[in-house]
């Protein structure tokens, strides 16, 4: 009796649970792309370069394709490219798998910057028409160091150092001198026996 | 900044259940250990420990990668949170904080990390990843510790959430990096060790070789003046011209020279 009326229970409960797994295991098979931003120098200087690194890691199921990056923060009037492009196109990233990218940059003035995030846009599965779009992580705000600043704290200074070596020349010759003569008045050379006095 | 309104758990109407005050506040915000009191009316002490259910968070250990069970000491940890907003409004992230906790008992800190805003709106659909390092002291090198991520973000409509993206006890590993300061000055003082080790075996052994109390040949001198004065400590060529010249004392000299310029 019992089993007679939990029988169409059992059936809707086995039918929910079949919907629920099947939309689980939908919902899983995406791709999922966390991207991060990272500025890899210490220090930033006008006109020296900015290494920026890109990383684009896939912790979802299935491998993201077409995916895009692109950074619209390093303006052309502010920066100058120096190596790698700002908009970069992978065909697919797998799943667990990372990919990364470089660009380098060239600051061509001093002061603050706001580093933000680039635009990521992806398609979360093979068969899915959506694009889903993400931003990458922000560097934040950095200091660029005028070049003076920089130049006077880390260039070696040759040129100050060869004037200085210059300056201190009669200042180690006179005395150098001085006693020179005194001592060549006591050695006894190889042809006298003894100078006098 | 953002008032707390007294029913704020009635917010977003579904999991309401959860809200509610009876769970031990393990992955509470910054700073309280208060155990929940019994209405929520408290601002800002009290938030909701769960996140919005149109949000969905992700974390990923990039240095070092991995689950995050285990972390170097005193080097630096990395990870990287993915935030997508599943819902139809914009949500800000606010911070993100990590802490240490007592594994035993999560509600105790050890360490407190500091909070870093970003202040990032993500817009419906849209995702957004936020990163964030922190150094565990060498300190707590050997030690499991519980550590617990906070990821605070409000919706537009005000309602702060704080969502515990990770919150598992982590065991903090010593990484063996090889030659470093205090082994290469190990090095140094064992090899200095067996050197002197060496060189007293080899004393030892010559002086218990040879007869107790041959010495080298001493050159004897005798007394060359009739002052007594011993010269044998002088070398040979310096004795020499000692023999040859006479010697005078300026004294001597003076006299002498006075008398034959006299």
């Amino acid at each position: 009796m019992v089993w007679a009326q939990t029988r169409p229970m059992l059936k809707k409960l086995l039918l929910s649970l079949a919907l629920l797994s099947c939309i689980a295991a939908e919902g899983e098979e995406r791709a999922r792309l966390l991207a991060a931003k990272r500025v890899h120098n210490l220090y930033l200087v006008e006109g020296r370069d900015i290494v920026v690194q890109y990383s684009l890691h896939n912790v979802g199921q299935a491998a993201a394709i077409n995916v895009q990056l692109t950074d619209a923060g390093f303006s052309a009037e502010d920066f100058d490219i120096a190596g790698g492009q700002l908009q970069v196109k992978f065909d697919r990233i797998a799943p667990n798998a990372n990919v990364s990218h470089t660009v380098v940059v060239k600051p061509k003035n001093f002061g603050y910057f706001n580093f933000t995030a680039a635009e990521v846009s992806y398609q979360p599965s093979e068969d899915s028409a959506e694009i889903q779009i993400g931003y990458t992580s922000e560097p934040g705000e950095g200091g660029i160091i005028a070049f003076r600043d920089y130049d006077k704290k880390f260039s070696p200074h040759v040129f100050d150092w060869l004037i200085f070596a210059l300056l201190m020349i009669p200042a180690l010759l006179v005395p150098f001198m001085m006693w020179f003569n005194i001592k060549s008045k006591y050695t006894i050379t190889s042809r006298s026996k003894r100078k006098a006095d | 900044q953002y008032v707390a309104f007294a029913q704020e758990d009635e917010v977003e109407g579904e999991e309401d259940d959860l809200i509610d005050d009876e769970e031990v506040n393990v992955d509470d915000g910054t700073g309280v250990e208060v155990e929940a009191t019994e209405g929520e009316e408290e601002e800002e002490e009290e938030e909701e420990a769960k996140g919005s259910p149109d949000a969905d968070t992700i974390i990923l250990f990039t240095k070092p990668t991995g689950t995050g069970a285990e972390l170097p000491a005193g080097k630096i940890v990395e990870f990287l949170v993915g935030f997508t907003n599943n819902g139809d409004k914009d949500f800000v992230l606010d911070a993100i904080d990590a802490s240490f906790r007592y594994p035993m008992d999560f509600s105790f800190y050890i360490q407190n990390f500091t909070a870093i805003p970003y202040n990032r709106a993500v817009k419906p659909r849209q995702e957004a990843t936020v990163m964030y390092s922190f150094y565990p002291a060498e300190a707590f090198a050997g030690r499991p510790l519980g550590l617990t991520i906070n990821l605070a973000y409000h919706d537009a409509d005000g309602n702060v959430f704080i969502e515990p993206v990770f919150n598992q006890t982590v065991s903090i590993v010593e990484i063996d990096e090889g030659m470093d300061g205090e082994t290469f000055f190990l090095y140094v003082f064992m090899l200095a060790f067996a050197v002197l080790l060496l060189v007293a075996g080899h004393h030892f052994l010559s002086s218990f070789g040879r007869k107790k109390g041959s010495k080298k040949t001493v050159v004897e001198m005798g007394t060359n003046k009739k002052d007594g004065v011993d010269y044998d400590w002088l070398p040979k060529e310096v004795l020499n011209d000692l023999k040859k010249t006479p010697r005078q004392s300026p004294q001597q000299r003076k006299t002498k020279r006075v008398a034959s310029s006299k």
